[in-house]
């Protein structure tokens, strides 16, 4: 038994002594494992100066090589006289996607199924620290920037933003948001402050003029009259573009429109080779003698993926048609416009030939 | 002449002290069972004179004065202290055998041999039976033998020598990029036959190293070594002061030891294979693969129609583009190789010599590669007494080595040959093949030659008080001529031209004192100092287009050709001056206290510290010879705790880092001016790196030796590191050299030994032995913050990241989650609606690798990367295996490595073959199969590799890239180093013939290593973990040899 004892105190001994050399980890009293969390982080652009009523997704964050992922919040939002500003954190209704559109939906069934809504804040910072204006943050939601385009600070919303990880707690200070009001189409004849029409750039006093929307491809339209090129410049403009709503559609409904120089239809027969199935990604084409139009799903485009329907980011519809010229040889015209609408509703895009009608018939 | 009068007078002076006669004692000596002990030395302690060896029954006869102390020596027997009385005639003395491996051993401190039991410092010895049979270098043999000595035979390259480290990491410099970049060797300082020798100093300029760079340690052949001792803790290296911060490692090499002359003669004769090469698709079966590829990938009919442009695709009735050439196969080669050791000794106590004579001879494996190694080493030992001794030695050594068109241990031609398309040579004309023709016909011839005589000196002046001095010169000597052909350089041949040499005078002077006080107060004291020039000066000529193959030289006919040269930056001129003083003090070697102080100082450092002080202390407590333990556990044969604590500084400066740079830039005054270098900014503060060590060991050997076991812990910290703090632009100069980083490693190590069976005929021995290394950065410059990243300007982007709290070398990498099954994988970023893509906007598909988007914003970029792993192994260590049956032995040793993470870039290359079917000339690459591999091949796959033969892919995506953790595998190995089995022939057979010993041996050498890492061999890698798939293979060694004594 005494030996048994013994055992047990030497053994126990034993075991003790080998604790001690094993756990001497901490003994060491060596710095801890934790992340890194860098002195400069900081954001390329800290003034946001994001357009309303479209999804603007910002410069992500200059990480400096801090351990990711990092938790990220905005804290003291305040307009620039001190009262608190939560108006663009509150949450609204906007699209989410959960599958890639990648153009080649039949239906507009199959779009809506790959994206979704959700109610989240119209601005917020997503899990990788990127600033995310949505789309449901509309003029009447956020007060954008004062029409007579004076800015005052009382005018401007700041914002800290408070980056952490196991390494410690940084803020980045004094983001400001200073909104443009909505545009609802691009490209844009309206008054960036105002929202209205804006003046003729070239006669910016005259009242009587006003800034067009040209067509972004114009080739080998003749005038019917003149038999000269149309075309557009500074002084004149032979065909411009008007994005408008109108009325009587279901809602999400495109419209093409051509007028002639009186103001009257022209029936888009006549513009005899273009691919009217291919021109938007839409559904269930409608062609009168007046218009063509198309059930759509908005905005157009719906992302910037490159899909047939698009270039650079923009939907591109391209119309076209053929005559016979001089010394039979097949004369083909093209003109269209490269554009996107992010507003939901029924709109309609108008080619307008202000000066004289394209000549259709053969020379 | 001089020395009989001294002894005389030395005798006369005993004589008249003790007032004694002379008188004439016969005896007898044995041992316990009563059998008569030959060669047993009777020793007058008052002299200190051996007076005679017993005669083979036992018996002796001495003529001495009464009242005087024998003692009786052997080896493997207690020492017996016999007092004659007076008039006493005869005597018989019995010796009881000693306790193996305890009293015996010797350990060296500070150049003066102490005994190992009053040591306080942890160091292990391995003999010349742990070494050999085995034909090789030095270093790697002592693979897996000692613990806490991580050595990784990381080159097959002839005459080169792999990395050793002793606890962990020193430093935190890498040189190079990509995946040559490498780690600052920090290999330990030896000290061979009392004089170091700084074994980096061949490779201090990286892989990419100008000259022969032949490792010292390769020069020593390892027939000639006597033991090795390596010395790993603060208390043992800080006597050898600033060189020692890394461990010291003390070789003795033989000296003579034999009444007869005895001549020795090893030869092995041995052949090297290469490993597995990388299996290939010959001829039509790669064209079959390439077109299949074009085919099943092509995204347009333009790539369909480049076939037709593309002649070895389409044009495969061409009797040329029918070839299968295996191209590896040209490269590499079994070679048969040998070596010689011819050695000489004789002598008695009073006069020995040696001569070793040796011839090595290697041929690469890979082809135009090789090494010979010519050495003699004499020494001749004079010790008239006790009291004087003499000893001269002289070193000879001339390496040659053939790096064919390499640089030792990167083969990137060789590399970059074996890859070739199995079509080429292409019809007409023969010249895809330059790599081939470089490697092959490149004449490369380095020498180095070394020569060091040695001379010491030593005389008691008083009992127990004796002062030594030796002198050493080194000499070497270093050329490399490299001539390289027309056909292999776009042709114009052109040459280089190396020449190097280095010295060191040595001196070092010392006076010891020991004493022993009612044989229980001992004590020691060694003051020495040491004084050291070094000097090396290295220039180079580059000569391009000189005239013609067969003119190879003299050269310099034209300026316009030359490429630079000169110089380089290598140039050393160093004085040192050290002094050191050591103390021990021991009561009944029980408890042992060792104290010992050094200073070095060097030109090399800046005033403000020219001289680094080295402090360490030790104690030690030998529980065996506490009576209470004795009684209570007479098992216990050996016992002792030990714990120390140390400091070793190693200066950081330099001319450069202290004072900075001139150049010749800028103009004063329409002058040419001389201006200061902006790259690094002088920094006189610069503080040398301290190393403190604390240290705590166990020694244990039980039931009667059979057991024994050796167990240290220790906690390193090495402080003021050297790091490099890129300046703000704003300051003008680039670099700061400051030191204000610094690692911790700390570990355990056990060394364990058991001898289970040792009856007679059967004997087995097995030691395994392990070590266990943690490393923590602990600091960095202050504004970092606590993490640094080393970005690899090299494309292939494998970066390191220091971060404070972590293991201090970790990637930093993008972080592979597997292959995406289907293009409904890849994630979708909800706010834009756009799927994951690369920066360069090609969105990510089935059979694209997943890497994480740490940052969150859906594009792949260098926000993404992540640290991950571990380059430097956690846990090393050996073991060994011995079985005698009476004459014959086989021995098993192994090694092993684990918990350390390497980098395959070596599959990543092969994978990337693929990358491009229509490559022409040198992008014509031969195609491997995958078959072996978990790749993604359809949608629905789950896969760990990406789709290597979508080749569109690789310049967009690049799923090969090497900057992701799809190549990181855990580098754990174990490796049986050799097999050797061995034959004594018996005394009595070959006295006949007149011989005295014969041993034939066959051995295996890096026989197999087992791991799961899928490359090749998970040791040949670099220092930082990375698999050189240009590196040089470590051939399988197949020996046979014999050891002749006569």
């Amino acid at each position: 038994m005494m030996s048994y004892i013994k055992y047990k105190v030497q053994g126990s001994m034993a075991a003790l002594s080998l604790l001690t050399l094993f756990s001497c980890d901490n003994m060491y009293n060596l710095p801890t494992d934790q992340d890194f969390i860098s002195e400069n982080l900081t954001y390329n652009t800290k003034v946001l100066e994001p357009i309303l009523g479209r999804t603007t997704v910002f410069t992500p964050l200059n990480v400096d090589n801090s351990t990711l992922p990092l938790q990220f919040e905005i804290v003291n939002a305040r307009f620039g006289d001190g009262t608190p500003a939560t108006d663009f954190l509150e949450n609204a209704e906007t699209y989410e996607w959960i599958d890639e559109y990648d153009g080649r939906e039949t239906s507009l069934q199959e779009i809506e199924s790959k994206r979704r809504l959700v109610s989240k804040p119209m601005f917020e910072v997503d899990s990788g620290g990127r600033f995310i204006l949505h789309a449901s943050a509309t003029s009447d939601r956020i007060l954008p920037r004062p029409t007579d385009s004076v800015l005052k600070t009382q005018d401007i919303r700041f914002f800290d933003l408070k980056l952490s990880n196991s390494g410690g707690v940084r803020y980045v200070k004094d983001f400001q948001l200073i909104p443009w009001r909505e545009m609802d189409y691009d490209p844009t004849d309206l008054n960036p402050y105002t929202g209205e029409i804006a003046p003729d750039p070239a006669n910016p006093k005259d009242p009587r003029k006003r800034a067009y929307i040209l067509p972004s491809i114009m080739v080998g339209l003749v005038g019917d009259s003149t038999d000269v090129n149309l075309i557009n410049n500074d002084q004149k403009k032979d065909l411009v573009v008007y994005i408008r709503q109108f009325q009587g559609g279901n809602g999400h409904k495109l419209r093409f429109k051509f007028l002639d120089k009186k103001g009257n239809p022209i029936n888009p027969a006549e513009f005899n080779e273009t691919r009217w199935d291919n021109l938007v990604h839409g559904f269930n084409r409608e062609t009168t003698s007046e218009y063509v139009q198309y059930d759509v799903a908005y905005p157009i485009p719906l992302t910037s993926f490159n899909t047939v329907y698009t270039m650079g980011g923009r939907a591109r519809a391209l119309f076209s048609y053929s005559r016979m010229g001089w010394g039979g040889v097949r004369q083909l015209a093209t003109f269209g416009l490269d554009f996107r609408i992010f507003k939901k509703g029924d709109w309609e895009i108008v080619f307008h030939f202000q000066n004289d009608n394209p000549k259709f018939d053969n020379d | 002449m001089k020395n009989k009068i001294i002894y005389s007078v030395l005798l006369l002076w005993i004589g008249f002290s003790f007032h004694a006669t002379a008188q004439t004692l016969r005896g007898r000596v044995l041992d316990t069972d009563g059998k008569g002990l030959g060669g047993v030395t009777v020793i007058n302690t008052s002299t200190g004179r051996a007076l005679v060896a017993t005669e083979p029954n036992g018996s002796f006869s001495v003529s001495i004065t009464s009242n005087t102390t024998l003692l009786f020596k052997l080896v493997g027997y207690t020492d017996k202290r016999v007092n004659v009385q007076r008039g006493q005639t005869s005597l018989t003395v019995t010796l009881a055998a000693s306790d193996q491996g305890i009293e015996e051993v010797v350990v060296t401190r500070g150049y003066a041999k102490r005994p190992k039991e009053t040591s306080t410092g942890a160091s292990n010895i391995l003999t010349a039976d742990d070494i050999r049979d085995v034909p090789g270098p030095l270093e790697s043999l002592l693979q897996g033998k000692v613990p806490g000595m991580n050595i990784q035979v990381n080159t097959g390259a002839p005459g080169y020598r792999g990395t050793t480290q002793i606890r962990g990491l020193s430093t935190l410099t890498i040189t190079g990029s990509g995946s040559e970049s490498i780690l600052m060797p920090t290999s330990p300082l030896y000290v061979i036959d009392g004089v170091p020798l700084d074994a980096d100093r061949a490779s201090e300029m990286g892989l990419q190293q100008q000259g022969p760079g032949i490792s010292p340690l390769s020069m020593i052949p390892p027939e000639d070594v006597e033991s090795i001792e390596i010395l790993k803790d603060a208390q043992a290296t800080s006597l050898y002061g600033s060189l020692a911060a890394y461990g010291v490692i003390i070789i003795n090499t033989k000296r003579g030891n034999s009444e007869i002359p005895r001549i020795n003669y090893t030869n092995n004769t041995f052949i090297k294979t290469p490993p597995k090469l990388r299996e290939t698709l010959g001829g039509n079966l790669e064209r079959r693969l390439k077109l299949q590829q074009i085919y099943g990938n092509a995204l347009t009919q333009e790539d369909i129609d480049r076939i037709q442009r593309t002649p070895h695709l389409s044009d495969s009735l061409n009797a040329y583009f029918n070839n299968s050439t295996n191209w590896q196969d040209l490269y590499f080669q079994t070679t048969l190789n040998q070596s010689h050791n011819l050695s000489v000794d004789g002598g008695n106590r009073i006069l020995s010599y040696k001569a070793n004579i040796g011839y090595y001879t290697e041929t690469g494996i890979i082809r135009n590669t090789g090494f010979d190694r010519y050495s003699t080493n004499l020494r001749m030992d004079y010790s008239p007494d006790s009291k004087i001794r003499f000893t001269g030695q002289v070193f000879a050594q001339l390496g040659k080595v053939n790096k064919g068109d390499g640089t030792g241990i990167l083969q990137t031609g060789v590399a970059r040959g074996g890859l070739s398309s199995t079509l080429l040579p292409p019809p007409s004309f023969y010249l895809a093949s330059s790599d081939y023709i470089s490697s092959i016909s490149t004449k490369n011839t380095n020498n180095v030659r070394v020569i060091r005589p040695y001379i010491e000196g030593s005389y008691e002046i008083l009992t127990g008080l004796r002062l030594t001095s030796a002198l050493s010169y080194e000499f070497s000597s270093s050329t490399e001529d490299t001539f390289t052909p027309a056909a292999a350089s776009n042709q114009f041949s052109k040459v280089y031209s190396f020449a190097g040499r280095e010295t060191q005078l040595y001196s070092r002077s010392s006076l010891n004192y020991m004493k022993s006080f009612n044989e229980e107060h001992n004590i020691f004291i060694n003051l020495f100092n040491e004084v050291r020039n070094v000097t090396r000066q290295n220039s180079v000529i580059h000569q391009h287009r000189t005239p013609n193959d067969i003119f190879q030289g003299p050269l310099g006919f034209d300026g316009y050709f030359s490429r630079g040269g000169g110089l380089l930056n290598n140039f050393k001129d160093e004085r040192a001056v050290s002094f050191a003083l050591s103390t021990s003090y021991d009561f009944k070697r029980t408890y042992v206290v060792d104290l010992s102080y050094r200073m070095d100082g060097s030109s090399g450092n800046g005033f403000g510290n020219l001289y680094t002080r080295n402090p360490a202390i030790g104690f030690r407590w030998n529980a065996h010879h506490e009576e209470w333990i004795k009684e209570r556990a007479p098992w216990l044969n050996l016992g002792s705790v030990r714990a120390s604590w140390g400091i070793n500084v190693m200066p950081n400066s330099t001319l450069e880092r202290v004072y900075g740079r001139y150049n010749i830039w800028g103009n004063y005054n329409q002058q040419q001016g001389i201006g200061i270098d902006f790259g690094q900014i002088p920094n006189p503060n610069l503080k040398p790196t301290t190393s403190s060590q604390y240290n705590l060991g166990i020694d244990l050997a039980l039931f009667n030796n059979k057991v024994d076991l050796v167990y240290d812990t220790y906690y390193k910290k090495v402080d003021n590191l050297l790091f490099d703090q890129f300046l703000n632009s704003s300051v003008g100069f680039h670099v700061l050299a400051s030191n204000d980083a610094a690692i911790a490693n700390y570990g355990h190590e056990l060394a364990l030994n058991i001898r289970p069976i040792n009856r007679g005929d059967f004997n087995w021995t097995f030691s395994i032995n392990g070590a266990l290394n943690r490393d923590v950065l602990l600091k960095l410059p202050a504004h970092y913050g606590g993490q640094f990243i080393r970005w690899d300007g090299d494309n292939n982007g494998q970066h390191v990241v220091f971060r404070v709290g972590t293991s201090t070398l970790s990637n930093y990498l993008l972080l592979n989650e597997g292959v995406y099954s289907r293009d409904e994988d890849v994630p979708i970023d909800p706010a834009t609606g756009l799927r994951y893509r690369a920066s360069s906007g090609v969105f990510f598909e089935a059979g694209d690798p997943i890497w994480a988007d740490r940052n969150g914003d859906y594009i792949l970029d260098d926000r993404d990367y992540a640290r991950t792993g571990n380059s430097q192994p956690l846990i090393t260590g050996g073991m060994q295996n011995t079985f005698n049956y009476k004459n014959i032995q086989l021995s098993i040793y192994a090694s092993f490595t684990a918990k350390r993470t390497i980098l395959n870039n070596a599959l990543a290359e092969r994978m990337a073959l693929m990358a491009n079917p229509f490559g022409q000339g040198g992008d014509n690459k031969v195609v491997v199969p995958l078959d072996g591999y978990d790749m993604w091949r359809q949608p629905g796959d789950v896969a760990k590799y990406p789709y290597a033969y979508a080749y569109t892919r690789s310049n967009t995506i690049q799923p090969f890239r090497y900057d992701q953790t799809l190549w990181e595998e855990n580098g754990t190995y174990f490796k049986i180093n050799n097999i050797i089995l061995a034959y004594n022939f018996n005394r009595s057979f070959l006295s006949r013939y007149g011989l005295q010993r014969l041993r034939v041996y066959g051995s295996l050498d890096n026989v197999v290593t087992f791991s799961e890492y899928s490359g090749p061999n998970p040791e040949n890698v670099t220092s930082m973990g990375r698999d050189l798939s240009n590196g040089y293979p470590v051939p399988r060694t197949y020996n046979l040899g014999l050891n002749l004594s006569f």
